[in-house]
């Protein structure tokens, strides 16, 4: 049996109907990562003797007739970012190679809680500092639909897991768009919630006020019961917010399509836009023009300062939070100096890729002396232009539809040695967290070389019902989803 | 303001304040990046922000309080698990006085 074809639900009612088990489901996903990961290289770590010992457990639970959680029989792939007690956690950067950490992150603790088994550590960007994972400290995540090309990123390892059909699910963070590139590259579904409806607790920090723990799976069904769990309120993140969690499973039809005002935004569908991938996504938009929604064009005018608002807050906020980085409680270090300041420099200069002292390096000078009113509190209200023209375009439709990215998956190393080139392929998702609404994107389709293209439907605050539920009716009616790469 | 052209000195200045030791070979490669992205953030130079404030944080939470409770935390070998230099249950530390 193919279990990574398998729901959520399929999988917890298989094993309580007795047709398969749980050490059935983590071999199938063990010898099938054994089989296709050392090309795909999506993961960091694999856990596989945990992943055995917590099917027995389950499988033990089960035949004494015990309650399960809502996740049993699900295998979850983790993003190396996420920290997960007594597994190491490299964050895909040497500077954390070894690194076992002693207590988990929230969202992942939550998840497990639910008996999901983790499968393994996921490759990403360092910290999650890329579109690519071409900057990752240990190796470059292939794309799963054709090898010469990058899966995107940051969360890169996780979205080709979840397309090459290693796990169930896989969690991912989105502080610029690294759920939603890797998602739409990689032809699978992926959330970026409202900023603090996850706890970002026992995540290495990138940027505080942008980053959004998130999921992807195999359709916005499993998006919508993985969510429900990993949302809400931690002691442990002042962030997170205090509010009912809805179910969202149940609200998935609950949205109408016929009637449904969908904004296209003018500034995404330009021609900078790869043809293949516009006319794939207003493909999708008329799916629900034709079941009677309402294709409406807007203006989110700012949309061409997204990029620059964000490469001076990211790294402002990166600067600050990789300044606490020392070496001495955890991680590597090199102790060969005599003094602090020339320790300090030496361990953070032998360690850190290139990408993490690109942006530290930008963050410190947007925030020195002298430049900091001139860029970060500059960026700060451009931000402030930019949320509200999310807000007031969202009061007049009940949501946006835009492609993720202009293009499909490039080559590998095509943009690598360029930052600039890099930074610009997250044009159509910055935006969007600069704002800290939600979106979730999905697939709709292939260029003519084969290549997964998205879309992405985003909300006002707290919309992830409508959002997961509009996707849902897209899924319903359409099979871009199902479609897997040939491995 | 127009953003100013980055310097070799401004650019040892900016690593020596974020406390990396950087390669000449990477000063190189690091400069023309740098200006490079640094003279891209221009165009918000071109907005009017008038009378707009910033926004630091997207929700409207502010001042979250909890009860200053004790509880439970890690153990001290927990703690000092990760670290590559420990003595009598202490992180050891390079110097930070001189003799």
């Amino acid at each position: 049996m193919d279990f990574s074809t398998l729901s959520i639900n399929q999988l917890r009612q298989g094993l309580l109907d007795k047709k398969f088990t749980a050490v059935e489901i983590v071999n199938f996903f063990l010898d099938k990562i054994k089989r296709i990961d050392p090309q795909i290289k999506a993961f960091i770590t694999i856990t596989d003797e945990i992943a055995l010992n917590k099917a027995k457990l389950l499988d033990e639970k089960i035949s004494k007739g015990e309650l399960i959680g809502k996740l049993a029989g699900s295998i979850m792939a983790v993003k190396d970012i996420f920290l997960t007690k007594d597994i190491e956690t490299t964050a895909s950067s040497q500077v954390l190679k070894g690194y076992i950490p002693k207590y988990s992150s929230t969202v992942y603790q939550k998840l497990i809680d639910q008996d999901a088994i983790i499968i393994g550590k996921t490759n990403t960007d360092p910290f999650a500092f890329g579109g690519s994972t071409e900057n990752s400290g240990y190796f470059t995540t292939k794309n799963p639909w054709d090898q010469t090309r990058i899966p995107g990123g940051s969360s890169g390892g996780s979205a080709a897991a979840q397309t090459a059909g290693l796990c169930t699910f896989a969690l991912g963070t989105d502080t610029g768009g690294s759920i939603r590139l890797p998602a739409s590259l990689c032809g699978v579904s992926g959330l970026k919630p409202t900023y603090g409806l996850n706890s970002r607790y026992g995540i290495t920090a990138m940027a505080s006020s942008f980053d959004c723990p998130g999921v992807f799976a195999n359709s916005a069904e499993d998006l919508a019961i993985l969510t429900k769990i990993t949302a809400g309120r931690d002691s442990h993140d002042a962030t997170s917010i205090n509010q009912t969690i809805p179910d969202y499973s149940k609200l998935l039809e609950n949205t109408t399509i016929s009637g449904l005002k969908i904004g296209l935004p003018k500034e995404y569908f330009t021609d900078d836009i790869d043809p293949e991938v516009k006319n794939s996504v207003l493909t999708a938009a008329k799916e629900f023009e034709k079941r009677g929604a309402k294709l409406i064009e807007i203006s989110l005018p700012s949309t061409n300062l997204g990029i620059a608002v964000y490469y001076v807050l990211v790294p402002s906020e990166i600067s600050a939070n990789m300044a606490r980085y020392d070496g001495i409680r955890f991680g590597q270090s090199d102790i060969s100096s005599p003094d602090i300041i020339s320790y300090y420099m030496k361990t953070r200069g032998k360690f850190m890729e290139a990408e993490i002292k690109r942006r530290i390096m930008i963050g410190t000078y947007a925030l020195s002396s002298g430049y900091y009113d001139a860029y970060y509190t500059k960026a700060a209200k451009v931000r402030t232009l930019i949320k509200k023209e999310f807000t007031d375009v969202l009061s007049q439709v009940d949501v946006i539809l835009a492609p993720v990215s202009s293009t499909t998956a490039w080559k590998i190393g095509e943009k690598a040695n360029d930052p600039l080139k890099m930074y610009l392929v997250d044009a159509y998702t910055v935006c969007i967290n600069v704002a800290g609404v939600p979106s979730v994107a999905i697939p709709c389709g292939f260029d003519s070389k084969n290549l997964p293209i998205g879309f992405q439907l985003i909300g006002n605050f707290f919309e992830e019902s409508k959002i997961l539920s509009i996707a849902h009716q897209f899924q319903k009616i359409t099979n871009h989803h199902l479609q897997k790469p040939k491995l | 303001m127009s953003s100013p052209k980055i310097s070799m000195s401004d650019l040892e200045h900016i690593a020596k304040l974020a406390r990396i030791e950087l390669t000449e070979t990477e000063k190189t490669i690091f400069l023309p990046q740098l200006e490079s992205v640094i003279q891209y953030f221009d165009v918000l130079n071109k907005i009017n922000t008038d009378n707009i404030e910033p926004t630091f944080r997207v929700n409207d939470q502010s001042n979250i309080f909890h009860q200053d409770e004790i509880k439970e935390s890690i153990s001290v070998t927990d703690a000092l698990s990760g670290a590559g230099r420990t003595k009598d249950n202490y992180f050891v530390v390079t110097a930070t006085i001189k003799k």
